[in-house]
């Protein structure tokens, strides 16, 4: 009980808001620029943190982390360039939206959004910490594979309108994920010898050529055509009665696949952002929507991708393992304190668990103030020709590269990955399995083979383990019900057709 | 009202270009006026990204490297290419000392399989300032109390048992390498990607034991939820008094991963001689001492002498072992 009012003490301090309000401040920034994510956030915040107590280095962390998985949107809206790679998911309909004069609308949805998943996994992370560890402890190697199986199942969602032209991608996705050393040889495959490759293909360079190069060259082709007046004004971030309707269960289921998704090491809200925008896909009564600007394409990944914060700290807190490589951060500069995660933090240092917990909801709600001071600026890229606009994308996207690893070859594949994208617009073929793919490749391939070592060779592993039959179940699932329904809709015509016909023959 | 949003958004595009610039120049020199070395701010490469166990120690080193000797240092993370990235980052720079490199006993692993280009006799390994052995790690309810115990089993039902840890072919497989030549067992090896990964696997029951450094369980290890069966130190680890070593359960098997400092081979003997210095004011220091225990790290503080020595017995002995296990031709 001390530790809950001691916590609140230093929260609504001054310094506790300041700290909230700064963190809230750069994470949007950090997160908006492409390559900058809220892990290399992190680690340039940690020297600022040694001065700083346990408490107020936690809640600053927290903070920055929280509002860069928002800020990763604002550029994927405006820009088509996520700024984090779990915005991904969130540039195919927020971009849309954008190019649609709605850029206001994309924003106060992701914005709003990305708060309601980041208090739902705060929530989670208050209540549910020790059962929900429990949870992640059940899923061995044979789960992890089916959850990137059951990952891989959104490919058709993304693949627009040939389902044909999205599994071609989608190889070519999990081909790249294969580059690199094996996950279980421990030897480098398909590198040519360059050791920039050895930890893979990097997949931010990857997300950054695909996604926004190739639309800076689109718009750079196009420049003799007049460019799209937006009119939008942007001022107001509070969403409309109607769009709450709308988007309100995208934003929880959103918020429970993020928070769960979360906890899983290795899985995170790269892979949380396609699962739930799928899953919103789905659902939604107008899922032919998803791709040209749906609301709900831009809730359902943007509250799952907040909600992966809460899930990240869940391992950390209850079992002193991070979640994610961003919690990671957190742990070293925890250690820089002298402390060192995991439960026993709940009776060493209470006031500093619940600064955490409590912190966590609360940055998401300090975001959401910080996020609307941005919005002026928005209004003015926005009005920006596109001649700027390409230039500006092709900047961001050589820094972001660059600052991946600080090196020029990310640069250079970066450049290259645009090119490829760009060749795919023209032919009309979806980027996005591509990006898909990349994320889940390495999680499905080390998983399966490691799941396969352990059982010495005994396929029966993938059954006999609950979770992955879950998930495999689930896969199937998803995979017919879209052709059961396809099924279901020609049945109905034929018996539309058949009563005209007789109609005509009476 | 427009003019005051059209302000702050010029403010906003400020803070931005501020945010880049503060990024890039990072990578700029920054004057310094000290006599003698250094004569200006010295860049420690850390071969791996931030917020790691080596980004800890290294941003530590440099911390107190301009507190106890004056100098004005920076930390570079250099990470890829399983530290050949961070190497190749020393190796292009001269051979003055003004670039130091940050590393860890993956080194040895990575010259033996190729995946560092460069050997040796490239660099001066100035010292080895932290080091973590491996134990062998099973849950508190297991029927293995002692490594006999786990050896006994594993002879009569050979690779009966999961055993994992972190990495494939690297150092905590090695070790199990040591103690099945030691114990004349067979035993597979189930490699997971981090190191956390490897508590969790152990604690949901997907790996039966776990050879891994103590610290990667510490909350489990500390409250008794994992037991330690045997560790790969000399003597009794002063953080873990209760663990008995390998070596007096009866098999002779030491080592441990360490961390330390390197320069490019061909750097003058005087620069190297002022480097020591300032890293014995580290290592004196209460500070560092500290960090050491609160970090349940030893401190080899082994001199270039014995810590060259110390990476080539490892490179051969590492060398058979990959070799044995096909991560090497």
């Amino acid at each position: 009980m001390d530790g809950i009012l001691q916590s609140l003490g230093v929260i609504f301090s001054f310094s506790g808001l300041a700290v909230l309000i700064i963190g809230a401040l750069l994470g949007i920034v950090i997160g908006a620029l492409p390559g900058l994510g809220p892990s290399i956030g992190l680690s340039l915040l940690i020297p600022f943190t040694y001065n700083l107590g346990p408490e107020l280095s936690m809640l600053m962390m927290i903070s920055l982390y929280t509002s860069a998985e928002y800020g990763g949107s604002i550029s994927a809206i405006l820009l088509s360039t996520p700024g984090t790679a779990a915005a991904a998911a969130t540039a195919i309909d927020g971009y849309a939206m954008a190019r649609k004069g709605r850029a206001n609308e994309a924003i106060s949805i992701s914005l709003t959004a990305s708060t309601v998943g980041g208090v739902f996994g705060g929530l989670a992370l208050l209540l549910l910490a020790m059962p929900l560890a429990s949870l992640a402890l059940k899923f061995g190697p044979a789960g992890y594979f089916a959850v990137g199986v059951f990952g891989l199942t959104s490919v058709a969602a993304l693949s627009g309108g040939s389902l044909i032209k999205g599994l071609v991608c989608a190889a070519f996705g999990l081909a790249l994920a294969t580059i690199g050393i094996d996950p279980i040889a421990g030897t480098p495959r398909f590198t040519f010898g360059l050791f920039e490759l050895y930890e893979g293909v990097p997949f931010l360079a990857a997300l950054i050529g695909l996604f926004a190069v190739s639309e800076a060259l689109v718009m750079i082709e196009n420049r003799v055509a007049a460019a799209p007046v937006i009119k939008d004004k942007v001022g107001h971030v509070f969403m409309s009665g109607a769009l709450w309707k709308e988007t309100w269960r995208s934003m929880l289921s959103g918020s429970v696949i993020g928070t769960l998704l979360g906890i899983l090491p290795g899985v995170g809200g790269n892979i949380a952002c396609w699962v739930a925008r799928d899953y919103a896909r789905a659902r939604d009564p107008h899922p032919e929507e998803f791709g040209k600007g749906s609301a709900n394409g831009i809730a359902a990944p943007e509250a799952s991708n907040n909600a992966t914060v809460g899930g990240a700290l869940v391992p950390l807190l209850a079992l002193g393992v991070p979640g994610s490589p961003t919690t990671a951060i957190m742990v070293g500069a925890l250690i820089m304190h002298g402390l060192h995660p995991g439960p026993q933090l709940f009776t060493e240092a209470p006031s500093l668990v619940y600064a955490i917990l409590f912190g966590t909801i609360i940055a998401s709600l300090v975001q959401y103030a910080a996020g609307s001071l941005f919005l002026p600026l928005m209004a003015r890229v926005m009005r920006l020709p596109d001649a700027v606009i390409a230039v500006g994308i092709m900047a961001f996207a050589v820094l972001g590269a660059f600052a991946i690893r600080n090196l020029m070859f990310d640069v250079y594949l970066m450049l290259g990955f645009g090119v490829v994208g760009y060749l795919m617009k023209k032919l009309r073929f979806p980027v996005a399995p591509i990006v898909l793919a990349m994320v889940l490749g390495y999680l499905v391939e080390s998983n399966y083979r490691t799941a396969l070592v352990s059982s010495q060779g005994d396929y029966m592993i993938f059954i006999t383990d609950p979770v992955s039959l879950l998930f495999l179940v689930l896969s199937l699932v998803s995979l017919l019900t879209p052709l059961w329904r396809r099924l279901q809709k020609r049945r109905v015509r034929q018996v539309d057709v058949d009563e005209t016909a007789n109609g005509t023959a009476r | 009202m427009t003019i005051n949003r059209r302000t702050f958004g010029t403010r906003m595009a400020g803070a931005a270009l501020g945010l880049a610039l503060a990024l890039s120049s990072v990578a700029l020199p920054a004057p310094a006026m000290a006599a003698g070395f250094p004569e200006k701010s010295v860049t420690l490469v850390v071969w791996a990204g931030a917020g790691g166990a080596l980004d800890t120690y290294g941003r530590k080193l440099a911390e107190l490297l301009e507190k106890e000797s004056g100098w004005s240092v920076k930390v570079d993370n250099r990470p890829g290419g399983s530290g050949a990235v961070g190497v190749s980052q020393i190796m292009t720079q001269p051979a003055d000392g003004y670039n130091i490199l940050v590393f860890t006993g993956t080194l040895t692993f990575g010259i033996a399989q190729g995946l560092i280009p460069f050997e040796l006799k490239d660099f001066r390994m100035l010292r080895a300032m932290q080091s973590e052995p491996s134990s062998l790690a099973v849950l508190s309810d297991s029927q293995f109390k002692t490594v006999e115990d786990f050896v006994k089993y594993m002879k009569e039902n050979p690779s009966g048992l999961k055993v994992g840890g972190h990495a494939p072919g690297g150092f905590h497989q090695y070790m199990l390498y040591q103690l099945m030549k030691s114990g004349g067992f067979e035993s597979g090896w189930i490699p997971h990607d981090a190191s956390g990964k490897v508590t969790l696997a152990l604690l949901g029951k997907h790996i039966d034991a776990a050879m891994m450094t103590p610290s990667t369980g510490l909350a489990q290890v500390k409250n008794g939820e994992i037991k330690l069966l045997g560790v790969s130190t000399d003597k009794r680890s002063e953080f873990l008094p209760d663990t008995p070593t390998f070596k007096e359960q009866g098999y002779d098997i030491e080592g441990a991963v360490w961390r330390g400092i390197a320069v490019k081979a061909g750097t003058p003997d005087d620069v190297v001689n002022s480097i020591q210095a300032a890293v014995d004011k580290v290592t004196a220091s209460a500070d560092w001492k500290k960090f050491q225990t609160e970090q349940f790290q030893d401190s080899p503080d082994w001199k270039e002498e014995e810590f060259t020595k110390r990476a080539e017995s490892d490179l051969s002995n590492q060398l058979e072992f990959l070799k044995a296990n096909g991560y090497a031709q």
